[in-house]
């Protein structure tokens, strides 16, 4: 692939992060939720958009950063064609095009957790902006998630 | 390919598709009727069409299938060959073989077929077989010498004369597939309505349709139902409003809303009709391999349905008519000692009841045997020999899992993985099976389905501050338990004490994390029936019973047990819909056994998966 790839950039605590421009559907200031019990903690429940329900997810809880919710805390509503998600992130900052080869390879380092989901690195000046596989950073381990916990909680 | 080619395609399959679903009926009412001219006339003018199509769109060997096939159907046509069994079975692969023809060009435009066997089948299909010829026989005694003319003129000369008609028609209707009719037939018996139906547009002034995709229509039904939900709030709004026209608008919009809420409901319905038709060659097929004679009367094909009920209620259907011919009507010997006519029959009946959809089917076969099925019962170790069952509970036996009464296991049915199934499939969709049998006369089977399943009647209530929405389908009763109806017992937990039925009493929040300080004397007990046994489940409190309109659980939710879906409560927020009976099963499969349970399933649920499994 060639050609300038457009990315949002977002905010979670001190850190920032980007994602494909074309997975976002839209962002929302923070509605009401509702809880789903028998959920991780990350997962806040869900949202009604315009007549759809809509799961919400908070990446700042499924990354361990550590949040405050303020005027500026908003819901990027993702959009991966059969089903939408939404993620509660600190603020949505930049919309960033960027060419290929401007996003380096993540650094290789031994740690406990898995860096799957993040696909590469950006270097903006003094930030640095992690730019994510957001569909694999949510769906899979989340999903499995519910699953086992209610696997659980029937045994 | 571009665009235009590829629309004109799936067009083409699709409309072939429904042809082919339609005449089906023609097929087995030729067998039924050999010298009734209007089926083949149907038949004919069906393959026919889809030779013209198929070759104007580009499927070569669609369409060369479809030529030979054409060829066949000429000679019956002509009454060179008559329309015996074996010869309707030909014509029946080869409508078989335009169906798969289409499924598969449905996935991949370029596929490939194999169809010379077929085809040599009918190229030497002859008169002289001796499997048909005493039929010939007696059918050509039989037949007087209607149809003269058309009996003298050769296949070619017939195509042409046909050809002529064809295109004298063609002005009138320039659909290259027969006109579909929805016609509001009346109750009918399958022969009549083969027959009234068979040149329609001839006879009825149809109304013109309009092919929408199932997508769009699900769009416009969720923004409809958004709309409604803004109209309820704006309502709220203005009770305390002092401009009377704006109230008055309002409260006119509120009607005009409903109106098209009604209406978008209603384009999910369909027809049961094609799902009744495939029964009918299934009854065809299943008897004839079990050599018994058996009719089926159809009554009701015209009732509507929702689609995706519909859609799910095809396997228990398929599932009930062939235990219908294989276990319910007996063989010929039988019948005949039995002073019964020598043909079984069975009834499928469907209507629209009370806002229910009720659909029958009934056999005039041995019926089932209630001690019987008590002796088998207690074989299976599936209850206890000091019973104390009731004739109606015997029967409901047959819906345990791993209970099979015929010993003989045929390929038709009785493969044990049968009813169990069924009712789950059945109550899936909020719906209930009814048995009623007597021996000797026959067996009832009544299926009783809600119209959609897009909208439910639920009971909105509260645990701790959260709202949980119960549909009414599973619900009994509700009442608030009094202190000396609930009794503490360190083995069976609370039970509640009901008209002289101990049940267990389950506090819902207890399935989610939940928990509420409410002494159990200041809660709500809502008494559920969950298959085989009912429960009373304590809630906070109930906010009122509504009409919800069910969203589908996306994946990421689709795994917690115990909630069937989402909906939008009238106050803009969404709320999740509990399964009780789902939530229910995971408290007995934690080694619960509330008193109540006559047949120890939670024991055999396990022995008869591994069953299954293996049996599949």
């Amino acid at each position: 692939m060639s050609g300038p790839v457009k990315y949002i950039c977002f905010g979670l605590g001190q850190e920032e992060f980007g994602i494909p421009l074309l997975t976002v559907k839209e962002v929302l200031a923070i509605p009401d939720i509702t809880p789903v019990p028998q959920t991780p903690p990350h997962f806040l429940g869900i949202i009604n958009l315009r007549g759809n329900v809509i799961s919400i997810m908070d990446l700042r809880a499924k990354f361990g950063i550590k949040f405050s919710t303020t005027e500026e805390t908003t819901v990027i509503i993702l959009d991966f064609g059969d089903y939408q998600l939404g993620v509660v992130v600190d603020r949505v900052d930049a919309v960033l095009s960027l060419n290929p080869d401007q996003i380096s390879n993540k650094p290789h380092i031994e740690s406990s957790k898995s860096t799957d989901y993040i696909s590469g690195v950006y270097r903006q000046e003094q930030k640095l902006i992690l730019i994510l596989d957001i569909a694999k950073a949510l769906s899979v381990e989340d999903r499995n998630m519910a699953t086992r916990k209610a696997a659980d909680k029937a045994a | 390919m571009d665009d235009f080619e590829q629309e004109l395609k799936v067009g083409f399959l699709d409309e072939a598709l429904q042809s082919a679903t339609e005449v089906e009926t023609c097929f087995l009412e030729l067998e039924k009727d050999p010298n009734g001219d209007e089926n083949i006339n149907r038949i004919f003018r069906h393959v026919h069409n889809l030779k013209g199509s198929a070759r104007a769109v580009g499927f070569e060997e669609f369409a060369d299938f479809t030529h030979q096939f054409e060829n066949f159907i000429l000679k019956v046509k002509s009454k060179e060959i008559k329309p015996t069994s074996v010869v309707v079975s030909i014509l029946l692969k080869g409508n078989d073989q335009i169906v798969l023809m289409i499924n598969e060009l449905k996935s991949d435009m370029n596929a490939r077929f194999e169809f010379r066997q077929l085809l040599e089948e009918m190229k030497n299909y002859n008169e002289t077989s001796p499997a048909s010829e005493h039929i010939i026989e007696e059918l050509s005694n039989k037949f007087s010498n209607e149809n003269k003319a058309q009996d003298e003129l050769s296949p070619e000369e017939m195509l042409a004369l046909y050809e002529q008609q064809e295109a004298e028609k063609a002005a009138e209707h320039n659909n290259f597939v027969q006109p579909v009719e929805l016609a509001p037939a009346p109750v009918t018996t399958a022969a009549t309505s083969a027959v009234s139906n068979s040149s329609p547009a001839n006879k009825q002034v149809s109304e013109e349709t309009l092919r929408v995709g199932l997508t769009k229509i699900e769009t416009l039904i969720n923004s409809i139902g958004e709309m409604v939900i803004l109209q309820g709030v704006l309502r709220e709004l203005v009770v305390d409003a002092e401009n009377l026209f704006l109230k008055k608008t309002v409260h006119q919009l509120r009607k005009v809303g409903k109106e098209i809420q009604d209406i978008s409901m209603s384009l999910r319905m369909v027809a049961i009709k094609p799902t009744f038709q495939k029964m009918q060659r299934i009854v065809r097929d299943t008897s004839q391999s079990l050599s018994k004679e058996i009719q089926l009367e159809m009554i009701g094909e015209e009732t509507e349905i929702d689609k995706t009920v519909l859609e799910k209620i095809n396997d228990p259907l398929v599932h009930l008519i062939r235990n219908a011919v294989d276990h319910g009507v007996e063989t010929t010997e039988k019948r005949i000692a039995a002073g019964k006519s020598p043909a079984g029959h069975i009834k499928l009946s469907a209507q629209n009841l009370a806002g229910k959809m009720v659909i029958e089917i009934k056999d005039d076969g041995g019926g089932m045997d209630p001690e019987r099925l008590k002796k088998k019962a207690i074989e299976k170790g599936l209850i206890k020999p000091n019973n104390t069952l009731t004739d109606k509970e015997a029967l409901n036996l047959i819906f345990a899992p791993g209970f099979s009464t015929k010993e003989l296991v045929t390929d038709v049915s009785g493969r044990g993985v049968g009813m169990d199934v069924v009712r789950t499939n059945i109550s899936e969709l909020g719906g209930e099976i009814i048995i009623e049998s007597a021996v000797g006369k026959g067996s009832t089977f009544r299926i009783i389905l809600p119209l959609t399943l897009a909208i439910v009647d639920a009971m909105v209530v509260t645990y701790t501050s959260n709202k949980f929405v119960i549909p009414l389908s599973q619900m009994l009763e509700t009442l608030s338990p009094t202190k000396d109806m609930v009794q503490k017992n360190t083995d069976l937990g609370e039970t509640l004490m009901l008209r002289g039925q101990n049940l267990p009493l389950i506090r819902m929040g207890d399935f989610f994390g939940l928990k509420s300080s409410t002494p159990t004397e200041g809660m709500i007990a809502l008494v559920i029936s969950a298959g085989q046994s009912t429960v009373a489940l304590l809630v906070d409190d109930i906010l009122g019973q509504y009409e919800v309109v069910v969203k589908q659980l996306s994946p990421e939710l689709e795994s917690i047990k115990g909630i069937s879906g989402t909906t939008i409560l009238g106050d803009g927020k969404p709320a999740l819909i509990i399964d009780p009976i789902e939530l229910i099963k995971r408290k007995t499969t934690a080694g619960y056994n509330p008193s109540t349970i006559k047949l120890d399933t939670t024991k055999n649920d396990k022995k008869d998966n591994q069953k299954m499994g293996s049996a599949a």
